[in-house]
């Protein structure tokens, strides 16, 4: 669209624009519409209910930004924030350390079976969070299966109420998003994996590369934009988490587990704090911009000739 | 593609004046929903016009026809069922339809259920419903209670229970509820185990019940069950301070009473107390990893000798184990103490937008009859008018008399969770932390005191 306006936007810069102009944007109005009404009008009311003190029935007072005061000085609502960071190396770095790993071992075999493999590791992304909460939270009990398990091979000192523990606790629930988010980053990974050229890969072959360089060096690299959106959906889904924890710990012991997503949901609908949730909830999104931002800064490509961006492609010769 | 010109000035001239479009057109929306915006502050008060207290007369106006009330609830789905049922034999022109909510939802969904104006006319009561009251969404049952002489129906704590004092509900004699089945806490233990030893009756005193629990722990077996992944920890820290605390302080406590404090000297022994316990190990291993659920199985499997746990679980253990389970209070420092427990009742409001106020007090009203009381007990509550049903046999009559005595000794506190809607979490985070060592008994007294003070303190 950008390009058809170029020539004219050159001789004549004010000109007023025509219907032609903006018809493409009645294309997109029916899904504008809904993002409009569902996501964005919700997001804004929610930034603009963060400016008062309201318990959700009676009528609020408007206390300007002092919901957000209160954010930065409560230690609990900080830690919260601490817990969900901590959270991002098993909800974001391991998934994808696993997804590589299983990609390098699975991509370029054609073995027998495969699909059954695929449906393996993808199950976890299929059963809602709250039934995985639910099972690991027996896995994880005084005579779960990994507390049996533990004894059975006679580390049986090891064996402890996992959920229970202030030092395993948040480690514990961590654990339960690596393994709901590997398969994710696996099928993101093969997928990407089947668009790379096989010259390449013929190419590396023929210079005597072994499997180990062949993946560092052809497959990791062709995997950048894989990567970022990897990285995105599991960096959100660790800032945002919520039902893994309000279902295996509630946020215990202590405060150990408690993230900013649960404690959103306790203090609009227990507490009767609707304006601190806001606020919380306002600043977790951006926190989750920012770092999404970042993510996608640093896997912008580096090499000109593969951006499908013109403008950047202009800016970066210049 | 393109190229850099000397018309790419031109060019980015362009680009600006689009992008600024762009701006004006995001400012206008922005402004647009900020004016819109300012007229509504979230949220709406209270109506004037809506009556505040029910009608003096308790007689149901004749002439009306059949007339249906809606019922809203979250516990005991069986047993109002068989009380709706027994009301409509009794009073045939009066239908009631329940409405069952899981408890969690249903306190979270309360406040609002009872501000729409489409609210149900009989309401269960729950955390929170003194905010609701202030706000004048349920009625002050006053003048029934005089009216029906509930105060020889109902034991005066519960009825205290659902009075309104302390800050919101301004004065002390608002009744803003009734009680159908009423719950309690105590210790839970297995008569086979404690044999073994050398237990053989429950403790007269809490020195004696610490050196029960030490002798246990020297036969090899774990003492005491507690569920403090959920709200076993706060149970047994309740029954500690219940003992420890005078009643009427912890209550003016637990209904913000001006003034009350939680941070004493006698509250914090028995702060201590709990993390000695710990310490010695007299508590299942795992405690902070456990539910109540999973530790009222483990001790019906004889996995622990003692378990801090209610009334509701009565009747599972009475199955599970049979003669072996039994029941006591938590003992004072001295034989003979008051009896005392944390309690509270399955019990009903009515909103103030009903149009059938006497119908719904007439329901109220049954619910301290003879009959009524039988089908509390049968589900496993205890009934408020406990003459009505025979103590029944084995841990339940063991249930059934503490609670008598507790009643006798007008001894029935609230859970301490009930000071504020959101002293559930510090209640049982802090327990946990207790329990792990990782807080002190001052530290953990003084972040209730802190929540307590953001409620009911700073005069606002």
């Amino acid at each position: 669209m950008s390009r058809a306006k170029e020539p004219s936007a050159r001789t004549a810069p004010r000109r007023a624009r025509t219907w032609r102009d903006y018809r493409g944007y009645l294309y997109v109005l029916p899904a504008l519409a809904v993002y409009l009404t569902f996501a964005v009008l919700p997001a804004l009311h929610t930034a603009y209910l963060s400016l008062f003190e309201w318990d959700g029935v009676t009528l609020g007072s408007w206390v300007g930004l002092g919901n957000y005061r209160e954010v930065f000085a409560d230690p609990a609502l900080r830690g919260s924030v601490v817990n969900a960071l901590v959270l991002i190396v098993f909800f974001a770095f391991l998934p994808i350390l696993a997804g590589l790993a299983m990609t390098g071992l699975l991509a370029r075999h054609r073995r027998r079976g495969m699909g059954v493999y695929r449906l393996l590791f993808m199950l976890p992304q299929v059963v809602p969070l709250v039934a995985v909460g639910v099972t690991w939270r027996w896995l994880y009990g005084d005579d779960g299966l990994i507390n049996e398990t533990l004894g059975g091979i006679g580390l049986g000192g090891w064996a402890r109420a996992w959920l229970g523990d202030f030092d395993w606790a948040l480690v514990a629930v961590g654990l339960v998003g690596t393994w709901v988010l590997s398969g994710l980053c696996m099928m993101l990974f093969l997928s990407g994996v089947q668009k790379i050229d096989p010259q390449l890969y013929e190419a590396a072959r023929l210079d005597g590369a072994g499997p180990v360089r062949e993946f560092v060096s052809v497959t990791l690299p062709q995997l950048r934009g894989e990567l970022a959106v990897a990285l995105t959906v599991t960096t959100v889904a660790a800032l945002a988490s919520f039902d893994i924890v309000y279902v295996t710990t509630g946020g215990g012991p202590g405060e150990e587990t408690t993230v900013p997503g649960l404690l959103v949901y306790r203090l609009a609908f227990s507490d009767g704090k609707v304006g601190l949730a806001s606020a919380l909830g306002v600043l977790l999104s951006l926190l989750i911009l920012v770092i999404v931002y970042i993510v996608n800064r640093l896997s912008r490509p580096e090499t000109p000739e593969r951006s499908l961006r013109p403008g950047s492609a202009v800016r970066s010769r210049s | 593609m393109r190229r850099r010109t000397g018309k790419g000035v031109l060019r980015e001239g362009a680009r600006m004046g689009r992008r600024r479009t762009t701006t004006y057109a995001a400012l206008l929306c922005a402004l647009l929903l900020l004016t819109a915006c300012s007229a509504l502050t979230p949220g709406n008060a209270a109506d004037p016009d809506r009556p505040r207290t029910v009608p003096s007369s308790t007689a149901v106006p004749r002439g009306e026809g059949d007339i249906t009330l809606r019922l809203t609830f979250a516990d005991a789905p069986a047993m109002v069922d068989a009380l709706v049922a027994a009301f409509h034999k009794k009073h045939p022109r009066i239908t009631i339809e329940p409405r069952y909510t899981q408890f969690a939802d249903y306190v979270k969904s309360i406040k609002l259920t009872m501000a729409s104006d489409t609210a149900p006319d009989l309401a269960q009561f729950a955390v929170g419903m003194d905010d609701i009251a202030a706000r004048g969404d349920i009625l002050d049952l006053a003048p029934y209670r005089d009216a029906y002489g509930w105060r020889k129906k109902f034991p005066a704590a519960s009825l205290d229970q659902l009075t309104g004092s302390g800050r919101r509900a301004s004065s002390g004699r608002r009744l803003y509820g009734v009680p159908a089945g009423l719950s309690m806490t105590g210790i839970y233990y297995n008569k086979a185990l404690a044999r073994k030893a050398g237990i053989t009756r429950p403790p007269r005193t809490l020195a004696e019940f610490g050196r029960q629990l030490a002798a246990v722990k020297r036969a090899g077996m774990t003492p005491l069950g507690v569920g403090a992944l959920d709200s076993g920890g706060l149970h047994l820290w309740a029954a500690l301070v219940n003992n420890a605390m005078p009643p009427k302080a912890y209550r003016n406590w637990v209904k913000g009473t001006a003034g009350a404090t939680i941070e004493t000297p006698r509250t914090l022994a028995a702060t201590r107390k709990l993390v000695e316990w710990s310490r010695k190990g007299y508590f299942n291993e795992s405690a902070n990893g456990t539910t109540q659920t999973d530790t009222t199985a483990q001790f019906a499997r004889g996995e622990s000798v003692f378990l801090i746990n209610g009334n509701w679980a009565a009747g599972q253990l009475s199955e599970a184990m049979g003669k072996d389970a039994g029941f006591f209070l938590l003992p004072g420092e001295r034989p003979g103490a008051r009896a005392v427990s944390s309690g509270f009742s399955v019990s009903y409001a009515i909103s103030s937008r009903t149009k059938h106020p006497q119908a719904a007090g007439a329901f109220l009203d049954f619910l301290g009859s003879r009959q009524a009381a039988k089908i509390v007990s049968d589900n496993g509550f205890l009934p408020p008018d406990e003459s009505a049903v025979p103590v029944p046999e084995g841990v339940l009559g063991e249930v059934a008399r503490a609670h008598r005595r507790v009643t006798a000794d007008n001894g029935m506190n609230h859970f301490p969770d009930f000071t504020a809607p959101n002293m559930l979490d510090p209640l049982r985070a802090g327990v946990q932390k207790l329990i792990a060592g990782r807080t002190t008994p001052e530290a953990y007294l003084d972040s209730l005191q802190d929540v307590w003070q953001d409620r009911y303190g700073g005069g606002s």
